[in-house]
């Protein structure tokens, strides 16, 4: 089962694929990169403001930043919070999709659907001020981040679900039934044959929804207890306050953490395609 | 523990539209029994009502005499393999084969034993540690096959399980799988829509038609004695002629006359004409390596198809040339009588 490679473009594009590859490239290096490389610059100045093209070259931006504690305070507090507010999101978005896979009927399942969808579709700040006003009645909610981790779970659970129900709906509609007809309850064909099946796109969904979480700065703005912030929180202030160099020292950070982090997975994952290739050759040729 | 299989009168709506419209069956313990239809002739319905993975409007479904209309499918005791074969994709080949026993609590080292010796019997025991993408489709379809027997069902069901495979494979697994169904000594129900496929592998063929049974009967009788048209036009090729007879007492006998092409032969011109002689200008000869394929167009303007052993001499045979063929043997013709099937005139179509 040897799968030939598409034919080339060149016939259909003709003498425009050059051109149309350049621009295309152009474009995204003005878009994505640029803007990227503007930032780091600014962050090894030798002012004490951002400023572009940067005047001097030092870290000591990096040193500040690593050792002032409003930074890193807002930063474990943020990893907290996006820590515990994912692995809620990847519950209830993933319960989401699977309630979703079980529906028969198109028009429930189209409710389904756009209620979990819901949270995309509201403006963060007419949100975040409904759930201020509901901080302020109850004030069990004003000494803690309950509120806050509530909130941004509930921004972040429809990149869960949306995810995860596309892996679903991609597995073989039979292998429920089958689990079903060889004696299987449902509490194991969950746990036996669903999970195991959706667990790449769990995992997908859980780095969207960490990635969301660990930037929304509205809902911090309005539900963080006085006194707590969180780093997109301290970022905006920074940049109100003194637009010192610190923002775009610890913005650089952040990108390169995540870098890192993107660039684990895909190797992991390539790893994974790769041997998984490895194996489907060998039995082609067997 | 192979069981009988009884369906009595089972209706089924799907939305708004009936698929099944009082259908019944009795399969013996061990009998092997294919569903034969065109799509959406409700013959996959049936089997997902027997696998309780349908429910029912009415009528009952019944194993050894017991009701089991109520019982979800985990419960009914049924292997089916599906067309997808649907093997769990995360799981080796033999922890898929192992699976019902997992789901009956069984221990682990009787569930590998079990595995292996179901692995061994459809010959693939040495791929107990693969995983399911790296089988050929053939391969795939013995360890549903094995995953299905492995808890020792009542009766096992088999939805299109060709449908995946090449032509050449898909005959040797027709084989392999009736030797293996023989082996085990299971009653089997499988569903088609290839008609060679149901003859080889069935005791019984049932022909589906929107919803009913139509026929339902050992391959040789479907063949020779088809219950009207469509059964006719269905297995196999036939040539449909209008006829009418006299029975020596009343003069004219409206039936339809199943004439396979396989039992007209060439006659030479001058030759006494017989009863099912049928002569007209040629309009396709063609050679198709173990028979030769002869059409042509008979006075009435009807086409008659035959189909000529690969030694007769066609030397001289054109299109466009006056033949005549005839059925030497007027036994093997075969009178459906539109008096006594009731409602099967107007399903009679002319041979396309």
């Amino acid at each position: 089962m040897a799968r030939t490679a598409p034919p080339p473009l060149t016939r259909g594009v003709g003498w425009t694929r050059l051109p149309i590859l350049l621009a295309g490239l152009a474009a995204c290096v003005l878009l994505f990169i640029v803007p990227f490389l503007v930032v780091v610059a600014t962050s090894w100045t030798r002012t004490s403001f951002v400023a572009f093209p940067p005047q001097g070259f030092s870290l000591s931006w990096y040193r500040d930043v690593l050792h002032d504690p409003e930074w890193t305070d807002s930063f474990k507090v943020s990893l907290r919070v996006s820590a515990i507010a994912t692995l809620i999101a990847v519950v209830f978005g993933t319960l989401g999709a699977l309630a979703l896979s079980r529906l028969r009927s198109r028009a429930a399942r189209s409710w389904l659907r756009t209620l979990f969808i819901i949270p995309m579709a509201i403006p963060p700040v007419a949100y975040a001020v409904g759930m201020y006003s509901v901080n302020l009645k109850v004030s069990a909610f004003q000494e803690h981040l309950t509120l806050l981790v509530l909130g941004e779970a509930l921004l972040a659970v429809p990149y869960v679900f949306v995810v995860v129900s596309t892996g679903l709906s991609q597995a073989d509609p039979a292998l429920r039934p089958a689990a079903a007809t060889l004696g299987a309850p449902w509490p194991m064909i969950v746990l036996l044959v669903d999970l195991p099946l959706i667990l790449p796109q769990i995992l997908v969904g859980a780095v969207f929804a960490f990635a969301v979480i660990f930037d929304e700065v509205v809902l911090s703005v309005f539900l963080a207890p006085i006194g707590v912030k969180t780093l997109p929180l301290q970022m905006l202030n920074a940049s109100q306050e003194a637009l010192s160099p610190q923002l775009t020292a610890a913005s650089t950070l952040i990108s390169l953490l995540v870098m890192v982090l993107l660039g684990l997975v895909s190797l992991v994952s390539g790893r994974r395609a790769a041997r998984a290739r490895a194996i489907a050759r060998k039995a082609a040729t067997a | 523990m192979t069981i009988a299989l009884t369906i009595q009168d089972v209706h089924v709506t799907l939305g708004q539209s009936l698929i099944l419209k009082g259908v019944s069956l009795d399969a013996n313990p061990g009998e092997f029994v294919t569903l034969l239809g065109a799509s959406g002739s409700g013959k996959s319905t049936l089997l997902n009502v027997i696998a309780g993975l349908q429910g029912v409007d009415s009528g009952h479904v019944l194993f050894d005499g017991v009701n089991v209309e109520k019982r979800p499918p985990r419960k009914r005791n049924v292997g089916v393999v599906f067309q997808s074969y649907a093997l769990f994709p995360h799981m080796t080949v033999g922890e898929n084969v192992a699976f019902p026993l997992r789901a009956a609590r069984r221990g682990s080292a009787e569930r590998k034993k079990v595995a292996q010796e179901m692995l061994d019997l459809v010959d693939l025991g040495s791929m107990f540690d693969r995983k399911p993408v790296s089988l050929s489709g053939g391969q795939r379809q013995r360890v549903a096959l094995a995953r299905a027997l492995a808890a020792n069902p009542g009766i096992l069901l088999l939805d299109e399980p060709m449908a995946a495979l090449d032509k050449q494979l898909r005959e040797r697994m027709q084989v392999e799988i009736k030797r293996i169904q023989q082996q085990v000594g299971i009653t089997t129900l499988a569903v088609t829509h290839d008609q060679a496929e149901a003859m080889t592998m069935s005791d019984r063929v049932a022909i589906m038609h929107q919803g009913r049974f139509v026929q339902c009967d050992r391959p040789e009788n479907l063949y020779r004695r088809p219950v009207d048209a469509y059964v006719a036009s269905f297995l196999g090729e036939a040539n449909l002629i209008e006829a009418h007879g006299d029975d020596g007492r009343s003069p004219v006998v409206t039936g339809t006359a199943v004439v396979r092409p396989e039992d007209l032969s060439l006659t030479r011109a001058d030759a006494p004409a017989g009863r099912w002689a049928f002569e007209g200008p040629v309009t396709l000869l063609s050679f198709q390596g173990s028979r030769y394929r002869l059409e042509l167009l008979n006075v009435n303007g009807e086409r008659i198809v035959c189909s000529l052993g690969p030694h007769t001499d066609v030397s001289g045979i054109v299109v466009g040339r006056h033949v005549r063929v005839a059925c030497l043997d007027p036994s093997l013709v075969h009178i459906i009588d539109h008096r006594s099937v009731g409602g099967a005139v107007e399903q009679i179509e002319p041979v396309a």
